[in-house]
Parts: structure tokens; sequence; C-alpha cells
């Protein structure tokens, strides 16, 4: 069952013994994000809170929605495609390749059909406070939204820029945007708008599909959409529909819709934040205001949340999943077609933004340095740190793999390349400098510069062709699952369904 | 001292031992199968087989550190050795330690032996021919030689050449304390805790020590044989001669151990070979991940680098020391107390002292459990700085010994990673961890932990890892 809505999605969790709802009233501050920490951690089914406490809305919250099971992070976006679930990673990111390849124009449809237009409050009747956004650790700077698409204007695209930037909520109309200048959207305001003395237009999106959540992540190039690619992903168009009070278009089947504008040369405070890195990141900063016109919802709209920092070392949360399971694809895509000769670039599973693994051959003298260059002077630029690069024998989706390519293969003395020692930009979030490091400069990078590195994990001997060992591994795989043990883990074997195996 | 069929029942019970019947097989090598689980962090598997000894796999491994787990890889070895699975791992290293050299012991004990049924001939124990091997395989064997000093073990393993031959690898320093007498006995299937010690002998190139001045004599029922003690327990015993010091054997296959001390080649007749009545053996898919062999180097050669740095500066600041098989001991972790600016230097440099094994070693705080590699290979990457606190020495070090660059002896490089907190940082620089502690209040924890508990009724800590 592919999935066309939030709901849909939801609906295929339930299919699946994936989600778990919670009808007794649990409060938005601070209660549904430990629940959704307990579930994260052990790989449970996602939390669904119908009854939120301490609000008047008829909204439910949503823990981790888009969390993947920890052995394939990426299957509940194969089944929201309609593909298999139990495909192996490299089968996975081939198979989203190949619809990255197919982008599909977006529909657009009449406000009277779009269900995210159930209810529009507009001007006075907004109320940003009457949503149960949760507040997510103890020590954040505020509750805040961070599981949603932001959708800006781009002179470039008909359907605008999709990205991804946490809001805090300050009152009933007013949030502040984590922007940091290096993207694209946040460098539309801070070197176009802002300069004008302009407003910004953007819309929030909440509660999207999954096809939009997963093109939310992704790097798209210059004049394509992030829409098109959505349909891409899904094989048929993504219905879009007009904002109340600006130009742009939004998903129509999202859950929440909150309308508004980036308030030029105005700030308001943002953070700190228990991020993606697994610690709380300060200090306290100013970011852009983003003043709200205008919130149009479904029918007791479902509300998504991240509870970010759990998705480091064993843990899975969305956004370490859509990392692995749509920025992996999409940038494995975007190196292919930069002329790279990639098998795969996947995100490090124990720190998915800081670290890429790209498996590749070294089909000429330089070209890592040439690769590494590349992304961190652009889509890398200020959140990843490191690539590791392995030959493409070694399966870039097993991190035991690559590590034992790392262990043996990476010579200290040769292998290690460091890049632009404290000359690179990097986003303040990071926990390595200290405040007085990062500082607050105005754009939202950190004052002080620092550095990437590349790890060349390639072998410098010959690769030997082992046919005749996998086709033997797949027989022992297949024996093995047929004695009892879990398919889960072996990935020779096709179409592997869960729950066979009684044993681990 | 837990004999090694007693302890492939403890796995049956523990539900991890999975049996496979011979033809069940079919013509896949054990090797392939055995390496498979390992793989797939699945259980033991055992190999009841018609002809010849039943067969072991995975029995001194376990489940990677790769994803959060009950068990952990060395919890099958902690069952082996008579302690908890799910107790430290720190008690797992001090008992490691506890079998090698001590100061004074009680003295061996001894005991009947239990292979008491002589075997026709060495090829009828159908030992395992792996995917690559031209021959019967011999791996996590314990040979045995006596002198007039005593008796001395050390790891062997090699091919059924003939009808009554084999190649066999062991320490160099074991082949020298031969000296004119030329028997050796091979010993398969003996107690976790024997085979342990001549891993542990072998890494720490103490093969020159007696059985009988090592902890573990106090521990292990012993009784002679042509080549010396061997373990009463013992499920084969192979009495053998040296047929030659210097034979012509160009197999690379080596176990783990042979990256910490030098190893030598040996021809040997076999004289006799006898059984228990239902004998089982242990075999490693040598040189494939998470092999046992594997396992077994890295945790000998982690209770000794623990040991070590442990006693050296008179206190105690390292939590452990985990040379993890999925880096195939080409990476050594260790958590410790960052004692002043540059502890980290000093520790890292130690290490690099004590073992040849690794270039590359990782620092972490002193409050990361060994039981959470996940968290090591995150912080690795987001608490150390890209330039600051990846340190590298500068080239003339001798390249290690388990990387496969710069075997041509080539000096180059070490590499450690400081992914500890600076202890010069302020308090206030210092980041807290997401964790459910930190994260929530003591009522908004029990109300959570209580409504997960709810709808979840076998999981007691309702899902929070950090109480366990």
């Amino acid at each position: 069952m592919a999935a066309d809505s939030f709901r849909d999605y939801l609906q295929l969790l339930v299919a699946d013994d994936a989600l778990v709802s919670f009808d007794e009233p649990v409060s938005w501050d601070l209660e549904a994000s430990a629940i959704t920490m307990l579930a994260n951690r052990t790989d449970g089914e996602v939390p669904l809170f119908e009854s939120v406490g301490a609000t008047d809305s008829d909204a439910a919250l949503v823990g981790d929605p888009y969390r993947g099971p920890r052995s394939r992070p990426w299957d509940r976006f194969a089944q929201s495609f309609g593909l298999s679930a139990g495909l192996s990673g490299a089968a996975y990111y081939d198979a989203i390749i190949d619809r990255l390849r197919s982008p599909c124009e977006p529909r657009l449809l009449e406000p009277e059909r779009a269900p995210c237009k159930d209810v529009v409050h507009t001007g006075a009747d907004v109320d940003l406070l009457s949503f149960p956004w949760p507040y997510v650790h103890r020590s954040d700077g505020g509750r805040y939204s961070n599981l949603h698409t932001i959708v800006a204007p781009d002179p470039e695209t008909e359907w605008g820029r999709w990205s991804s930037h946490r809001m805090m909520i300050h009152d009933d109309a007013l949030a502040s945007l984590l922007f940091l200048a290096g993207e694209q959207v946040p460098n539309r305001y801070y070197y176009e708008y802002e300069p004008r003395g302009e407003p910004m237009p953007v819309a929030a999106v909440v509660g999207a599909e999954p096809a939009v959540q997963c093109s939310t992540e992704m790097w798209i190039p210059t004049g394509r959409s992030e829409a098109a690619f959505a349909g891409g992903l899904k094989d048929r168009p993504v219905d879009l529909v007009a904002c109340e009070t600006n130009d742009l278009s939004v998903p129509a089947t999202a859950e929440l819709v909150i309308e508004g504008h980036v308030l030029p040369n105005e700030r308001l405070d943002e953070g700190p934040f228990g991020d993606y890195f697994g610690y709380m990141n300060g200090p306290r900063r100013s970011m852009p205001v983003f003043a709200v016109d205008a919130i149009t919802h479904r029918a007791e709209p479902r509300v998504p949340f991240c509870v970010e920092g759990t998705g480091v070392g064993y843990g899975q949360n969305s956004s370490s999943t859509l990392q692995t399971a749509a920025a992996g694809p999409d940038a494995t895509l975007g190196l292919q077609a930069a002329g790279f000769d990639v098998d795969a670039a996947v995100p490090w599973r124990f720190t998915s933004r800081t670290v890429w693994v790209i498996a590749m051959d070294r089909s000429y003298p330089g070209v890592l340095h040439e690769l590494a260059n590349f992304v961190f002077t652009t889509w890398g630029m200020l959140h990843i740190d490191f690539f590791v690069f392995v030959d493409s024998t070694v399966d870039a989706h097993d991190p035991r793999a690559v590590l034992t390519a790392i262990a043996l293969n990476a010579d200290p003395d040769t292998d290690f390349h460091q890049f632009g020692v404290e000359r690179m930009p990097k986003v303040p979030l990071n926990i390595y400098q200290t405040p007085d490091e990062k500082g607050s400069a105005d754009v939202g990078t950190s004052k002080a510069k620092t550095a990437k590195a590349y790890i060349d994990a390639t072998s410098d001997r010959p690769l030997e062709d082992d046919a005749e060992t996998e086709s033997l591994r797949a027989r022992a795989q297949q024996l093995l699952v047929d004695a009892g043990v879990s398919p889960e883990p072996f990935e020779l074997l096709e179409q592997r369904q869960y729950g066979g195996g009684d044993r681990r | 001292m837990i004999p090694f069929a007693q302890y492939l029942r403890g796995l049956d019970g523990d539900d991890d031992l999975l049996t496979l019947a011979a033809d069940e097989l079919a013509d896949i090598p054990p090797d392939i199968v055995a390496a498979e689980a390992l793989r797939a962090s699945g259980p033991a598997i055992r190999y009841d087989r018609a002809d010849g000894v039943d067969l072991a796999s995975g029995v001194f491994s376990g489940p990677d550190g790769m994803q959060r787990r009950d068990a952990q890889p060395w919890s099958r070895l902690a069952l082996g050795l008579g302690l908890d699975p799910d107790g430290s791992f720190v008690s797992v290293l001090e008992t490691i330690m506890g079998l090698g050299p001590a100061g004074q012991t009680d003295g061996p004990t001894y005991d009947t032996q239990a292979a008491s049924r002589t075997v026709d001939s060495v090829q009828a124990l159908g030992l395992p021919q792996g995917a690559d091997d031209v021959w019967p395989a011999l791996t996590l064997g314990m040979a045995s030689i006596a002198t007039a000093d005593g008796t001395y073990w050390a790891p062997i393993h090699g091919f059924i050449v003939g009808d009554e031959t084999f190649r066999v690898r062991t320490p160099a320093a074991l082949a020298a304390l031969l000296d004119g007498n030329e028997t050796i006995s091979i010993a398969l299937g003996v107690p976790p805790a024997a085979l342990m010690t001549a891993y542990l002998l072998a890494v720490t190139d103490h093969v020159a020590v007696p059985i009988q001045a090592c902890g573990v004599a106090d521990d292990v029922p012993l009784v002679p044989t042509n080549g010396g003690l061997v373990p009463s327990a013992t499920e084969v015993v192979i009495e053998t001669t040296v047929a030659d010091h210097q034979p012509d054997f160009q197999s690379d296959r080596r176990e783990a151990w042979e990256y910490c001390l030098e190893s030598t080649p040996l021809a040997l007749s076999v004289e006799r070979v006898i059984a228990t009545d239902e004998p089982v053996v242990p075999f490693s898919p040598v040189g494939r991940p998470l092999a046992d062999d594997l396992q077994l180097t890295g945790v000998a050669t982690a209770a000794t680098l623990y040991h070590r740095v442990n006693n050296y500066w008179g206190i105690s600041p390292v939590e452990w020391v985990l040379l993890p098989a999925e880096a195939e001991l080409g990476i050594c972790v260790v958590a410790t107390d960052v004692l002043y600016a540059g502890f980290e230097w000093q520790l890292a440099n130690i290490l690099f002292t004590f073992s040849s094994l690794f270039d590359t070693i990782i620092i972490v705080d002193e409050d990361v459990a060994p039981t959470d590699l996940g968290r090591v290979l995150g912080d690795i990457w987001v608490k150390a700085h890209p330039s600051r606190d990846w340190i590298f020495s500068d080239a003339s070090a001798p390249a290690a010994q388990r990387p496969r660059y710069r075997q041509d002896g080539q000096t180059g490089s070490r590499l450690y990673v400081n992914a500890a907190w600076d202890p010069r940082w302020e308090d206030s620089y210092i980041a807290p961890r997401v964790t459910f502690e930190t994260s929530f209040p003591p009522a908004v924890r029990e109300a959570a932990r209580t409504a997960w508990r709810t709808r979840h009724d076998g999981d007691a800590a309702g899902g929070d890892h950090d109480r366990q």
C-alpha cells in the first residue's frame, strides 16, 4: 500500500503493528517526548497521542513517525512508495534512485478538494498556541515544531523551495526559525530578502506525506523543484494547493499548514535545543522571526515531532532515518550526475549528518580529493565533517564492514586527509567548539572556522572476484533461516519478510 | 572450570545454540555457515554429524556490537569462563588475567581423562574443510608440550595433509621449547578457560611460562599425555611427534593470535588419537568477520592492556579497554578519566607501547559503557574536533601488525582520536548528552515508563536501558 498522505502512512504503520495509540491524556510538556524516547530506544512502535493534555485542541501528537526499524531504517519509506519491505540497503537505494531519475510534476488542486483546508484560520483568528507543540527536552529553549517542511519562494521553480529548519514557538503568532547561512532558503532570506527590507513569504507544512518529507531532506539541483522529485518518489504527482495569504503552494494532504513571512531585520531567541548530535547545543542565539498570517489544517490534525538527539549511536529517530532513507539515495544520484563513479553515498548510522560513507572505485588519482572538495563546498558544507571512502565491493550500508575497512586500510600516515584546517564554516550546533568559538554571528554559522576531513579506507590491493563465495553465502543464509534464524540481517536473501524465524 | 561439552549445553539452555544436522548442510562448507551466523549475530551452532566428531562454531565469538542487543560479543565467553554472561566486561577481563602467569598457585589438580576411546585415524575425526581449503582444517586447537620445567600451552592450527600427517602453525616460542623433545599433544574441545589461557599466553608472549605457574592450573583439572598436560575434560587429544621443523608449508591462513607474536610451521606425525564417547570440538571460520579466533585474541589483548595501564600510574583511571572484533583488532578503544591535560596523549602512547596490533586508538569519556560501541562510533565524529582532536604522531613509527597497509616495513604515523572532554574546559562548555535521565525530570520519567510499560508488559525497565 502506497501512502499519499500522512494519514495513509499512519494506517500503514497500523497494518504493520508498528503504531501504538495512547488514548489517555498525555502532556505536550515533556511527557509525549519522554514516551517517544522510550519507543525510540527500544525500536518499539511509533506512539500516537490521541489526547494531548493541557490544550483545548483536537490535535494529536505523533512521536517520531518516520523512525525506521534499526535493522533496515528505510523499510517503511519503501512501503510508503509501493516498494517491497525487506529490501537490502543497496536494493532500496537502487529503487529510489530509479524513481528520482523520473521526476513527476505536481498537480494543483482546488482549495475545496484539499484536506489541509478543512479548517482555515486567518488574521486575528490565528492562534499558534492552540496546537500542542511539544516541549521536547527539559533544557530546550522552548516548544518546537521540528518535523515539517518549510516552503519558500524560489524564482527558479514554479513550486518554490522545500527545506527543513526547526521552529521555536514564541506566542500565538510568532516563532523563530533556525536559519543557517549556507543553506538555500536561509541564504535567500539573509542575502536577498533582508537586504531589500522585504519579508520573505514562507509556509510551514506539518504532517506532509512521506514523499514530501523525504524530498525536503534532499539537495535538489538548481532550477528543479522538490515537488517534482517527491512525485518521482511515489511515481505519481504530489497534490498541491495554493496558500490562503501568499503565492506559495503547499502539499494538499498535509495535516497542518502555517502560512506567514519571515520578517526582515527582526530576531527572536532560538535554542538551546537537544539536536541531532545527541547533545544539548547552545548557546541561545537570535534567529529570524516567522510571523504567522494563517493556519489551515485537517480535522483533528496529527502533528508529528522528532525527539532529536535520540538518532545517534544505536538509536534511530525520524531525522536519522530520513538521512539514511532520503538524503543518501539523493546524494548518490547527485554525485553520479556530477560525474563521480559512486556506488553508494550512505550516512554513517551512528551520527548520520556528520559522517558519510562513499563506496566507489578510485577511477583516477585524486578522485577522492575532488569528490570531498565538491561536497564540502556545496551541500555538505555546514553539517558534514567527514567522509569515509571504501571500495565499491564494501557494503556501505553495513557499518561493520565500513569499520573494518577503516581499521585495516586507512593508514594514519597517508589516508587521513584534513581539509582547510581551521578555515571551513561550521554550524553552531556542534559541540566541539567552545561557546566563544561559536559566537553569535548574524547569519547563524559559528564565529570560529573549523576543518573537514576525509578518510581513504579503500584497499591498495586488487579486489578478488568472490561470486562463488557469495553464492555459497546465500545458500548458508537460507539454511540458517530455514533452521529458525531471523532473516532480517541477511542481505543476500531477497524480499525478506518481517518476523520470520524465532531466534534474534 | 566448565568442560566444553557442558558449556555447549549451557549455551543451548540459554537458547543461544542452534543445532544443525549433517544432512541440512548439504555441500555448504561449515566455515561459510559459521561465518554467516556470526555476521547475522545469530546463535552459536552445533553441527550434529554421523561421521566424525560434532563441530561447534561461534562459541567464542558472539553478536556484534553494531546494534544495541541484550547479549554482548563476549557474553558467551563469559559463560564459558563460569561468569554471569550479563556481568560486567571488566569482570571478564580480570578473570582472563587471573588465568595467566601468577605469583603463586596451589599447583595443578588431576582427574581422569574424559577422552578414553581410541580413534582409528585422524581422518576419522572428519575435521571441517573450508570453502577455500584443500585439506581438512584444524582450528582453535591447543598445543601442549612438556619439559623438565613443566607443561606449556599455546594455540595451534593447521591442516590434515595426509592419512596421519598435519601441517600446523604454532608460536615459534613453543617450537623453541621442544629442545629435542619431539612430542606435541593437540587438544581439541578443551574447557574455555584453557583455550583462553593459551591465547592469553600467546598474545602476551608468555608461551614459555609453564602452566603449573599460571592461574589456570588452579581452575582446570589436568591429565598427562604424551605431549604435556592437557585438561582432563578435553574432547579429543591428538598425540603427535614433530616430523619436520621446517616443512614447505605455503598456506597463508593465520589465526588472529599470529598478529601478536611470531609463529612457525611444523609437520607433525600422528601417533594416537583419543576422544570422548560423543566428541564435539570447536572451529573458527578463520579470516572471516567476527571469527572466534579474532574475538579470543581481542579479548585477551584487551585484558592485558587493561591490566597493564591500570597498574602503571599507581591509580586506575582506565575504565575499560576494548579491541572490537568488528574492527578486526585494528582499532583500540579506551574509556578513561582524563586525569589532566595531556593525559590522553600519555595513555594513547603507552597503549601503542604495550601492543603492536593497532595504529589507531579512540579515547572516550569514562562514563561510556563498553556495551555501547554505538556511542563510541558516534562520539569520535561529533565530540572530537576534526583537526584538533585527531592527533597524528610523526611519521617514524613502525606499522602495526593487524592493518593491511605498510607491510613493507616502512615507518609512518600513529593516530589517536580524543573523543573525551578536555579537562581544561569550563563545565559550562560541556554539552550535556540527550538521555532519558537528563532530558526529563523524575516525575515525567516515571509517568512515561508507566505509560510505556502498560503496553509492553515484557519490558520491565520500560525501555529505559540506562536503568538496566
